[in-house]
């Protein structure tokens, strides 16, 4: 059973919550939205949005796992009978990530290989668009599948698999190296980075503030939405994490160790991404506007272009970059899976080796969906979707329905009785008024927008089929199994 | 070279995200607590 589960230490703890925070997000994202919104005069919300929501949100999902013992669904259903959909909704949205998010680890894997003869040439976006990928003219045409991903898929479900299905222990061993590698690295290939020629300009492009941005209120928003992915809450996964902490341990320390380490890490993969960006447009006499400076462009079209015109170790300088992103990654995907393993196996008592390895499997054949030729198309059209509604929303409902009409007051003072830092009332003011109002702002804004432009233009089908019903699908699910639950107790 | 600004925002967010890291951390493991 998993609430009898604990970590080896603390330290595994941090390490796992870390590990699971920092994902490939804090490299393609965060160093973007800051040069795209006020350069360094961002870090001004950011750190108001980390302070104000980020925090407070990841001691609010670590008490009710400490609190709970229990994995997300058992946690609100304690809290109240008619909850337990929430957890189960929670459990599911990191399981829909996983999908597509192990399908850019599987990519991460494929580029780690070719890194070593810079299999990319010269024309590195041919390469990844129709060698790679074998993208096709749009979502709807799906074109053949590529085998590189295929094989890359099975490696990382499987290495999830091992890590998963023997339980909280080995997950606390393996984050004691998947989080301390992939900084040491980055700090390598910083370091690497810092020496080429045009990298002060891409550091300049990244940090010199633009203070009048700060007078819109989307650089705000930006802000407060890059707080709220990157720090992985409103997945269930925190929820999970804490509730294999020991009943002695501390809450609030930790979740502001873990908030702070997310955004160091996005703050230093603005250096290793900005300076070998300085360099490739000092190289090639553009403008950095004129490159590929984030999501999966920045990854597989910028950066090998950026190595392979590097004087010396260049295929070093790649696998080492690569292999970087593959064990930011792993820890974050494998914490996606966690949550809904740890709900089936506590609600069902269907052991966590055999659970572990359903899920995987049918995460792995889901995965296959995105390695035709529109696969590219349809994993950002259903990151679309599952960040800008899925993501918010979950944050929302658990706002509201804790803040107020949950046991607010008495979380804060549970998490207060065994932590290091306490927490005031400005703690519930956060929780009940400010973190939810910024989330209507956010749901209300994406709404709006999406339906003035509708995403890439897609037709209204693409859109429904891939975006809205997976997130409605997982919503009556997670309904229909409380009333399974509510009928079975009558 | 770096223009000052952006020097300044550059020590603004170390101090800041570092300087906070290593001060709760510092709590964390001064105090022994069990995971």
């Amino acid at each position: 059973m998993s609430q009898k589960e604990h970590w080896n230490s603390r330290l595994a703890f941090i390490m796992a919550a870390v590990g699971s925070a920092i994902g490939l997000g804090n490299v393609w994202r965060f160093p973007y939205i800051c040069y795209a919104n006020g350069g360094g005069a961002f870090l001004l919300p950011f750190f108001i949005a980390l302070f104000t929501a980020g925090i407070p949100l990841l001691i609010l999902e670590f008490t009710i796992g400490h609190w709970s013992q229990k994995p997300p669904p058992a946690a609100f259903k304690e809290m109240n009978e008619k909850w337990e959909w929430t957890g189960w909704w929670a459990s599911c949205i990191p399981f829909l990530v996983s999908i597509y998010y192990v399908v850019i680890m599987a990519w991460c894997f494929a580029y780690m290989i070719y890194a070593i003869n810079l299999r990319w040439g010269t024309n590195t976006e041919s390469f990844f668009l129709h060698t790679f990928l074998r993208v096709t003219e749009g979502p709807l045409e799906f074109g053949g599948m590529s085998i590189p991903v295929i094989l890359g898929l099975i490696a990382i479900w499987t290495m999830i698999f091992l890590v998963l299905y023997k339980g909280v222990e080995r997950i606390g061993k393996v984050v004691l190296l998947t989080v301390p590698l992939p900084t040491i690295l980055l700090l390598i290939l910083t370091i690497r980075g810092m020496t080429l020629p045009g990298a002060i300009d891409g550091i300049s492009y990244y940090l010199t503030p633009d203070f009048s941005a700060l007078k819109n209120v989307n650089v705000w928003l930006a802000a407060y939405a890059q707080v709220f992915f990157s720090i992985g809450v409103a997945q269930g996964i925190m929820i999970t994490y804490a509730s294999y902490l020991k009943k002695t341990s501390d809450i609030n320390n930790n979740a502001i160790i873990t908030a702070l380490a997310d955004a160091g890490t996005s703050f230093f993969a603005g250096f290793t991404v900005f300076s070998v960006i300085g360099y490739l447009a000092a190289s090639q006499g553009v403008g950095i506007d004129q490159l590929g400076i984030a999501g999966p462009f920045l990854v597989f079209v910028t950066y090998p272009t950026a190595i392979s015109l590097l004087p010396a170790a260049a295929a070093i300088f790649g696998i080492l970059f690569y292999i970087a992103l593959l064990t930011f990654g792993i820890d974050s995907a494998f914490s996606m899976i966690e949550p809904l393993t740890a709900g089936i196996n506590h609600r069902f008592k269907i052991t966590k080796e055999k659970i572990t390895a359903i899920l995987c499997f049918v995460g792995f054949v889901l995965s296959l969906f995105f390695t035709a030729g529109n696969g590219l198309y349809l994993l950002q059209l259903m990151d679309h979707f599952v960040a800008n509604f899925g993501l918010v929303a979950v944050g929302l409902v658990e706002c509201i329905l804790i803040g107020w009409f949950g046991p607010l007051h008495g979380l804060k003072n549970y998490a207060n009785k065994t932590s290091e830092v306490h927490i005031g009332n400005w703690w519930l003011v956060l929780i009940k008024f400010i973190i939810p109002s910024v989330l209507i702002l956010l749901l209300a804004l994406s709404i709006i927008e999406n339906i003035i432009h509708p995403y890439m233009d897609y037709p209204w089908f693409v859109l429904i089929l891939v975006g809205v019903i997976p997130l409605v699908t997982i919503i009556l699910l997670s309904i229909l199994v409380m009333k399974r639950s509510q009928k079975e107790i009558v | 070279m770096l223009p000052v600004s952006a020097i300044i925002m550059l020590l603004v967010g170390i101090i800041v995200i570092y300087g906070s890291l290593a001060y709760f951390l510092f709590i964390a493991f001064r105090k022994k607590k069990n995971g």
